[in-house]
């Protein structure tokens, strides 16, 4: 932070931001309690009318029979064995890594401006289009040996050229993502909050043509270094059968968790984390206590941009195939796993990438069910969650005030 | 004031609809008696003029790669012949963009020229399925490379005739290959939900359990995703020999690449004619060895040899990088040309098509092209060979072997 007056520190205890992973992260059991108390009042003091008994039977009716269903497919059927489940685990996780750092993207621009910053999943599609180019151009270097004439940089040093190809995109995502907030959104900063949503999407939009327009639509295929090729990996024993831990996979997973843990460090400890937090809870307050709001609300955009870089050469990496389409679903994905988490909470956006993640590879073999109605199943748990929690699992109610 | 304008404007529109309509077939005194007897009258072609035959395809926009590449391929069908009894053949390529009424006004025209002899199309369902009427009436027969909607010979035309298959006769093709050639006995059947895709997939698999073999898996997919481990997953829990795909290249592609993570290794994949093509082979590499696909794309043979290298000298593309349409278009030309001579006659200098005795002789088609046996069937099925099954052999399409037999 350049400017920054240190903050005086009962003030800083004051600007903690709830969701941002101070002590009241997640809502004490205690809560959940007097919720559960406040409901059964409610229904206590409720007439008993034909209407509501019919509902309640309804709901009743339903969760029987999906108890039954996941009852029959789990253990009746016997239509997967346990390799299958740890399949479509496998899956879930490593897709709900990559919707996770998405997912937090999302909820930092939310929790410092209030405004859902569609275009993210652009900047991640930018993220892999710059890890592409970059693996190519190492690929084209020759770096000869005695042993193997025709080996080229990327399989020379595939460490080197891999930190750099994550460095390259997550910084080209980066600077896309400064760079359309300071075109896109400041310049309405002021603006009702109607406004910077239809320029988001419009950037959105945008990006999304100019690429088709920069790099053709075709579909293009991510060259991974020899040790970390797709379709490859570790075969581990699972009920006597095999199955296989993809290294793109693992690599993918473990490094979302390292950028999580190191996001979550950084929010919590360091001085720009804690310059977040202040805006976040209020921008005229902070700037009084001598913060740079713009160059916070900058380096926001920078952090998020980072992140769906990296999960955008990720992206590339473990599923290869990808044209300038490849940032919209898992933008919208990442969306929905945001909120679903509690939009605004960092650690809430987290769990929503992987909740969401496994809703989807496992949920419709729960279900015995088309693997085509997965997004189904995504959103009825989204609208389910809402409907009861209308600020997602871990999100704390907003005040008036604050929106 | 204002029913006179009503008044004027039914007036021009009478007139204008007058003008559209077709002219009823011309009999006369001085025509042959095989014209006067024929229910349609004669196609007549003065000397000097070529016999004509008409098309109607998306030539501009969109889809124009069809239409370019079906008209050349017909074109130079005709060029090739030597022509009859002196008079050569002339391609008529209009553009119908598409679409229905595109379809209508071109057939519409057509049907106004005494000297259109027949019409090589239409290229699209929708578009030959507003023009077959059109050309019922004037007795004009169709034979169409590529319309492939399954319910048009359903309808009762006698003029209308094709040589693209349908996804039913690809799909019954398909599920025979895996069952009595390749001697399957479990297959798990997967589509992308399309109305192609799935189409496809449930004559597969009804097909399939028909002989009696057993599907142990149907899963669908949604298209344009990136991972497809899940539903591979499920589908590989049932333990499946091969599994059928109906649907397109894009995902069949992300699946093959999938294959060993759901741990389908040795398990087949057989796709469609929708998978087949040189991308699949470029983004599946090593993964894709072994695949299945169908296609309109004839085996090799000597007279595909020198079709293409005569495609090739003639045009800017090569056969089948606009479309996969091009060799059925090749044969199209011949079987129209083949059915023009046997019913055509010379008298009085000028060449007399019998226009009834036509479209009769195109439905008794018994021609031998570049893809097979041309044959008819009684509603206007004509590719009795059906499609051709092509295997990656190192990431090559080649025939299948077991397919030949």
């Amino acid at each position: 932070m350049a400017s920054g007056y240190p903050l005086p520190q009962q003030k800083s205890k004051l600007l903690l931001h709830k969701g941002w992973g101070s002590e009241v992260t997640s809502p004490s059991f205690h809560v959940y309690r007097s919720e559960i108390i406040l409901m059964i009042n409610k229904l206590k003091n409720q007439r008993l009318t034909l209407g509501l008994i019919l509902r309640l039977l309804l709901g009743l009716a339903v969760v029987i029979y999906l108890g039954w269903r996941i009852y029959q497919t789990a253990f009746g059927e016997g239509t997967y064995g346990p390799d299958t489940w740890m399949r479509f685990l496998i899956t879930g996780l490593v897709i709900g890594g990559m919707y996770a750092l998405i997912a937090i993207g999302y909820t930092l621009v939310y929790g410092i401006l209030f405004m859902i910053n569609f275009a993210h999943g652009e900047v991640m599609m930018l993220g892999t289009f710059a890890g592409y180019f970059v693996l190519e151009a190492f690929a084209a270097i020759p770096a000869p040996t005695v042993a193997n004439p025709d080996l080229n940089f990327l399989n020379a040093q595939p460490v080197i050229a891999l930190v750099l190809t994550f460095l390259v995109g997550a910084g080209f995502s980066a600077l896309m993502g400064y760079m359309l907030e300071k075109i896109a959104y400041r310049p309405l900063r002021g603006a009702p909050r109607l406004i910077p949503l239809i320029s988001a999407i419009g950037a959105s939009i945008f990006l999304q043509n100019a690429a088709q327009l920069l790099f053709g639509p075709q579909r293009r295929q991510y060259l991974n270094p020899d040790f970390l090729w797709r379709g490859t990996g570790w075969m581990i024993l699972v009920g006597g059968k095999e199955v296989m831990l993809t290294y793109t996979g693992v690599f993918s997973f473990v490094l979302s968790i390292l950028l999580m843990i190191g996001l979550f460090i950084m929010v919590k400890k360091t001085k720009l984390g804690k310059s977040m937090r202040a805006v976040a809870e209020n921008k005229q307050a902070a700037a009084l206590m001598g913060i740079d709001v713009d160059s916070v609300i900058s380096k926001t955009f920078i952090i998020s941009g980072i992140l769906a870089g990296a999960a955008g050469v990720m992206w590339g990496l473990h599923n290869g195939l990808f044209n300038h389409f490849v940032g919209f679903l898992p933008g919208i994905k990442a969306f929905t796993a945001a909120v679903l988490g509690g939009i605004g909470n960092i650690p809430g956006a987290m769990m929503g990438g992987m909740l969401l993640g496994l809703l989807e590879s496992i949920g419709p073999a729960l279900l015995g069910i088309d693997f085509q109605l997965k997004d189904v199943i995504a959103f009825t748990i989204l609208i389910l969650v809402l409907i009861f929690r209308p600020s997602g699992l871990l999100g704390e109610a907003l005040s008036e005030e604050k929106v | 004031m204002k029913f006179k304008n009503i008044l004027v404007l039914m007036i021009v529109f009478v007139l204008a609809l007058s003008a559209c309509a077709p002219k009823p077939a011309e009999v006369s005194d001085d025509l042959p008696a095989a014209c006067q007897e024929d229910a349609f009258g004669c196609a007549v072609i003065p000397a000097g003029e070529t016999i004509k035959i008409g098309m109607g395809a998306p030539m501009l926009g969109d889809y124009s790669m069809f239409g370019i590449d079906i008209s050349q391929a017909v074109a130079l069908a005709l060029e090739h012949d030597d022509g009859f009894e002196g008079w050569t053949y002339e391609l008529i390529a209009e553009d119908t963009g598409g679409a229905p009424e595109g379809g209508a006004a071109v057939a519409n025209k057509m049907v106004t020229d005494p000297t259109v002899a027949a019409i090589a199309g239409h290229i699209f369902s929708g578009s030959t399925d507003a023009a077959m009427p059109i050309y019922e009436k004037a007795g004009l027969p169709m034979m169409s490379p590529s319309a492939t909607n399954p319910d048009l010979t359903t309808k009762g035309s006698t003029v209308f005739n094709r040589l693209a298959f349908t996804d039913a006769a690809q799909g019954a093709a398909a599920a025979d290959l895996l069952f009595n050639a390749l001697g399957f006995t479990k297959i798990a059947v997967m589509h992308d939900g399309g109305t192609y895709g799935q189409g496809l997939a449930d004559v597969v698999k009804a097909a399939f359990e028909e002989m009696g073999g057993e599907v142990v898996g149907y899963e669908a997919v949604t298209p344009g995703e990136a991972d497809y481990v899940a539903p591979l997953s499920a589908v590989a829990a049932g333990e499946p020999e091969a599994v059928y795909f109906g649907g397109y290249a894009a995902e069949g592609i992300v699946m093959m690449n999938q294959w060993s993570q759901a741990g389908l290794d040795g398990v087949l994949f057989f796709g469609c004619d929708g998978t087949f093509g040189v991308e699949f082979t470029d983004k599946t590499g090593a993964n894709g060895e072994g695949a299945i696909a169908a296609s309109l794309v004839p085996p090799d043979s000597e007279e595909k040899a020198a079709f293409d290298a005569a495609y090739a000298a003639k045009f800017p593309t090569k056969a089948g990088e606009l479309s996969a349409f091009t060799w059925s278009s090749y044969d199209t030309g011949g079987v129209l040309i083949a059915a023009i001579e046997s019913v055509a006659f010379v008298e009085d200098g000028k060449l007399f098509i019998p226009r009834g005795a036509l479209v009769e002789a195109v439905r008794n088609s018994d021609y031998v092209g570049l893809t097979g046996l041309i044959k008819c069937d009684a509603i206007g099925e004509c590719n009795a060979s059906g499609p051709a099954f092509y295997q990656v052999v190192d990431g090559e399409w080649v025939p299948l072997a077991a397919a030949e037999e």
